[in-house]
């Protein structure tokens, strides 16, 4: 028993009040009560999670950095955490414009190729430097190899963007994203893109 | 009391690294870590954990091939072993229980179910 639940009203003193009290002599407000205390166990329950997935995610991309291995890790983290093993993640070239893949996994060749033109979802994301999402865009127009997606996630350094990750598929398990992969998505969208652009001026310090 | 040693095997550090992170507000579990299936079989016959929570996709040896060596084994046959895989379908949880597990947990690991389960195993 908590300490919490010691301070629940007694079933005498509830019927005193005039509230209403089950067969088993518990009042409706302290049912009330404890089903209240439940939930907001429930609500920081699932925000700490996120919180050790988000320090799991920046302390992941720092290793990365130093292994030369952001795109990687960042294919791992959705793998891992959102639950995804159908991805690309896109380097944006700002100088001509252009895509290159940089990583991917369970992704069919040909449909890579046609994401490599920046055309659609990937294109708006790249382009306009938002995250787009297929949930919150439901009427909008799909190409042949955007059929399966779940979200463009532009990863970007104040507004230029740096890199794309492109999620197809989920696990079966997943019915959709969450708010908790959401709040992930969106971490990512700058920590990914420092983690990037890190690597790079990493190379290219290494390599000049 | 004493604290309940468990053996965390997965290929990816990201999931490594999440569990720990789920694990570090519980002092009364030592998490040990593996690497893949042949590490796990190679660690859990040396540290004999009290439980073993096993990837299944790894290189080397898969999760399904490290858990019928380890039931085959006298000295580990008894740690239960629980499965994560990234499939829930029946068939899978299916192969995951022929192969001599415990239990799985399907991935992304929830960290509420994933403590649930030890709690069932290891107690509080």
């Amino acid at each position: 028993m908590t300490g919490t639940e010691d301070k629940e009203p007694r079933p005498e003193t509830a019927s005193k009040k005039g509230s209403a009290t089950g067969r088993r002599g518990v009042s409706l407000d302290a049912l009330r009560a404890r089903a209240q205390q439940l939930s907001l166990r429930e609500q920081l329950e699932r925000e700490h999670f996120l919180l050790e997935r988000l320090n799991a995610t920046s302390t992941r991309l720092i290793q990365a950095v130093e292994q030369g291995q952001v795109f990687e890790a960042i294919g791992e983290i959705i793998g891992n955490l959102i639950g995804s093993e159908e991805v690309a993640i896109f380097e944006y070239h700002m100088v001509d414009q252009s895509f290159s893949l940089a990583w991917s996994t369970g992704v069919k060749e040909e449909v890579l190729q046609q994401f490599g033109l920046g055309a659609g979802f990937i294109g708006r994301a790249a382009h306009e430097g938002t995250s787009q999402f297929r949930d919150r865009l439901p009427g909008a127009t799909l190409l042949f190899c955007e059929t399966n997606l779940t979200a463009c996630v532009a990863l970007k350094l104040n507004r230029e963007v740096i890199a794309v990750i492109v999620i197809l598929g989920l696990l079966p398990q997943k019915n959709g994203l969450d708010w908790a992969d959401f709040a992930l998505l969106k971490f990512l969208e700058t920590y990914g893109a420092v983690a990037v652009r890190l690597q790079n001026l990493r190379e290219d310090s290494v390599n000049p | 009391m004493g604290s309940k040693k468990i053996l965390l095997v997965d290929d990816s550090s990201t999931a490594r690294l999440v569990t720990r992170m789920i694990f570090r507000q519980k002092s009364n579990y030592v998490l040990l870590s593996a690497v893949d299936g042949r590490d796990a079989v190679e660690r859990a016959r040396a540290e004999k954990p009290d439980l073993i929570l096993m990837d299944v996709m790894m290189p080397r040896m898969t999760g399904l091939e490290a858990c019928r060596v380890l039931k085959q084994d006298k000295e580990t046959s008894s740690i239960p072993v629980i499965l994560l895989t990234t499939r829930g379908e029946e068939a899978f949880v299916q192969e995951g229980y022929a192969s001599g597990c415990s239990d799985y947990l399907t991935k992304p690991v929830n960290n509420t179910e994933l403590l649930d389960l030890l709690k069932a195993y290891l107690g509080e």
